[in-house]
């Protein structure tokens, strides 16, 4: 009998090409199933392989698509039309770069642009068992359907997956976070991982490849469990996984990269053996109550200083920890709160539903049904993960509703999430914001931001404030 | 990439706590070309404390004086290169002329950003780093030598100081072989193992 492992484990020992020769965690080299590039920093890899004149090993693996700095609106002559010279650089570099090493790329007028963590289990180029690499710290998301997605940087390393379809990693150590019953009503996957960050901080799960696993998550649709996936980083984790099971199977069935027919049954058996065997042994557990779990809003810079709606901002002085009060002091500070203002009434400028966390069809859905039949008090706008999410969403009607209720209704990119492509938060303005990082100036500079989910901010467009949805 | 093997130069005490690599590259840097064989990013290195606002040197800054302008090591404070993963601020450092970093702690992802460009960073105890900073301050332009096959550093007042590094990287920066050059040393080892993959995996062959 073989020793019971953890499907994080099965799927590292499968890509293994070459061992760890120093037998005291050095790196293993691994073979790469699939590839992602977005237009980022990227072009710092090509760059650096045309000088050498190095070419792709296997373009065919390697998929390339515009997200960050495309603009969210006035689309029909870009990229030309991009006044922002070193932007349009950028955007049009990958498409020059795509061409000349011969990979695929979807660009601003393709159908099936969007967010790179969105159209890769969209299209079905992210399925279980698959080794993934993408240049950007939210490439967990693609654990969700059960692959083994590791995070690369833009230049090196890219150059690195480009030039040989492999890469060198040392084995994280594996975490377990479990979560058994039954989520509370209006309690969504980003709450959820809202709260494990704020119980484990920022840096809580690093150095470890973490699966999310119980009923809890067993309940979650894929695009929640994409969500949950989504902000391991936040929580330090690079690796963020969650089993495949039919929830997954129903999910890829049929996409345009999936397996078809005779291919589909002999994939779906592979598939079926992957997940962890029941008495895996992990590094470390972890296991949160459902009782315990509310609606989750951001009051400070840091993921983790996030607490349940009902909760009020907290009083530095009471933290025994100097390290800790001095942060929260800071953060406290910068996002000019003071101690125990209840967070619920807090007043809000502007809302940004969008990014790679909470943009896909599903939580433009959650965040319709809280607009439905009601007007937006201040700006607030809506930026689809991907262009067939935004049809998808059209098709269904939820344009119209978010329309009638003066939101804008924009096109697919990173957007207000980063701020890469211009569409940023302004200084001292207060946004709610269904990204995944409430960092100092990451919308903007100044600008304050509270991370939650989509039907929270559209609780909070509707109101003016944070506002718990329940009581909508 | 330059091997690293033996390193005797002019080093710089930077005594700043928390240089972060938004510091060392700022962001609006980031969208610089670099092209092979020009240092393109040496100009971008720790910008904003090199420079003020009408792109003046800042005569106060360390690196500006005349005695380090050669420097080819920094003595740095806690916690250098911490920060956001841009690799910008791997490539300055290496632009600027910069093949050795010494200090108590670094940011992860930057220092390892360091390794894979030939540029050697060395933790050392907090008490010797600031042993450095005192000595170079005292007769700046002094030089320090690192040597990597030994894992020593010699301070100018001859005192040596042993450092750990990772097998591999050092194994790496030793011979000059960047990730790509190691990896392609195993070409017949991915060659059959992908063989075996696809022979068991054939579903995948659709995309292929
Ligand atoms: S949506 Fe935000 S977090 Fe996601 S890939 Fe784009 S910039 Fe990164």
């Amino acid at each position: 009998m073989n020793p019971p492992v953890s499907i994080f484990d099965r799927l590292w020992a499968r890509h293994v090409i070459v061992a760890d020769a120093t037998g005291a965690g050095g790196e293993d080299l691994l073979f790469v199933d699939r590839n992602l590039v977005h237009e980022g920093g990227t072009f710092l890899a090509f760059d650096q392989m045309r000088g050498e004149g190095r070419q792709v090993l296997k373009p065919k693996q390697t998929l390339a698509v515009t997200d960050h700095y495309l603009p969210s609106t006035n689309r029909a002559t870009a990229p030309g039309s991009i006044a922002n010279a070193e932007i349009r650089r950028v955007v049009e570099a990958l498409d020059h770069n795509a061409r000349e090493f011969g990979i695929e790329h979807y660009g601003v007028h393709h159908p099936r642009q969007g967010i790179i963590h969105v159209i890769g289990p969209e299209l079905g180029w992210t399925q279980p068992g698959l080794l993934i690499t993408c240049c950007d710290s939210h490439t967990a998301t693609h654990g969700a359907l059960g692959a083994l997605p590791i995070p690369i940087g833009q230049s090196n390393q890219l150059r690195h997956v480009l030039a040989t379809q492999t890469i060198w990693q040392k084995k994280p150590k594996t975490m377990r976070i479990s979560i058994e019953g039954t989520l509370p009503a209006q309690v969504s996957a980003k709450d959820v991982i809202l709260s494990i960050i704020a119980r484990i901080g920022i840096g809580g799960a690093s150095g470890h490849a973490v699966e999310y696993a119980g009923s809890a998550i067993r309940a979650l649709s894929m695009e929640g469990r994409m969500t949950l996936c989504n902000m391991s980083i936040e929580a330090g984790a690079r690796i963020g996984m969650i089993a495949p099971d039919d929830t997954t199977y129903a999910y890829l069935h049929g996409r345009p990269f999936a397996p078809k027919d005779t291919d589909w049954d002999q994939a779906l058996a592979y598939w079926r053996t992957l997940p962890s065997d029941a008495d895996a042994r992990f590094d470390r557990e972890l296991s949160l109550n459902t009782s315990e779990l509310a609606p989750m809003v951001s009051w400070g810079t840091s993921p983790e200083d996030s607490s349940p709606i009902t909760g009020s901002v907290p009083d530095p002085a009471s933290m025994a920890d100097a390290e800790k009060r001095g942060r929260v002091q800071r953060a406290l500070d910068y996002m000019k709160l003071a101690p125990g203002t209840p967070l619920a009434g807090i007043n809000i400028d502007r809302v940004f539903i969008g990014s790679c966390t909470n943009a896909r069809i599903e939580d433009l859905r959650a965040a319709a049904e809280v607009v439905k039949g009601r007007k937006a008090v201040i700006p607030a706008m809506v930026v689809p993960g991907s262009s067939a999410v935004k049809r998808q969403a059209e098709s269904e009607g939820l344009d119209r509703i978010f329309l009638a209720a003066g939101f804008e209704w924009r096109d697919a990119s990173c957007s207000m999430c980063g701020g890469s492509n211009g569409d940023t938060v302004a200084a001292g303005q207060r946004s709610a914001s269904t990204t995944n990082r409430n960092f100092e100036g990451r919308q903007g500079p100044g600008a304050l931001t509270h991370i939650m989910s989509p039907a929270m901010a559209a609780a909070a467009a509707v109101t003016g404030r944070l506002t718990d949805v329940r009581t909508l | 990439m330059q091997p690293f093997t033996t390193l005797t130069a002019i080093a710089a005490p930077l005594d700043i706590a928390k240089i972060d690599t938004g510091m060392i590259v700022p962001g609006r840097f980031q969208r610089l070309p670099r092209r092979p064989g020009h240092a393109d990013y040496a100009r971008v290195f720790l910008h904003d404390l090199r420079f003020d606002e009408n792109e003046q040197p800042r005569a106060e800054f360390i690196l500006n004086h005349a005695a380090y302008r050669e420097a080819g090591i920094l003595v740095t404070g806690p916690d250098f290169g911490c920060g956001s993963s841009r690799e910008a601020a791997a490539y300055a450092t290496l632009d600027s002329g910069v093949r050795a970093l010494i200090g108590a702690s670094f940011g992860d992802v930057y220092r390892g950003n360091c390794m894979q460009n030939g540029v050697l960073t060395i933790v050392l105890p907090a008490p010797v780093i600031s042993g450095l900073m005192t000595q170079l301050k005292a007769a700046p332009g002094a030089a320090i030598t690192v040597d990597l096959a030994l894992q020593t550093v010699t301070a100018p007042d001859g005192s040596t100081h042993g450092f750990d590094i990772d097998a591999t990287r050092k194994e790496r920066l030793l011979k000059g072989l960047d990730d790509v050059g190691v990896t392609l040393q195993h070409l017949a080892q991915i060659e059959t193992f992908e063989k075996q993959y696809r022979a068991d995996m054939p579903w995948l062959a659709s995309i292929l």
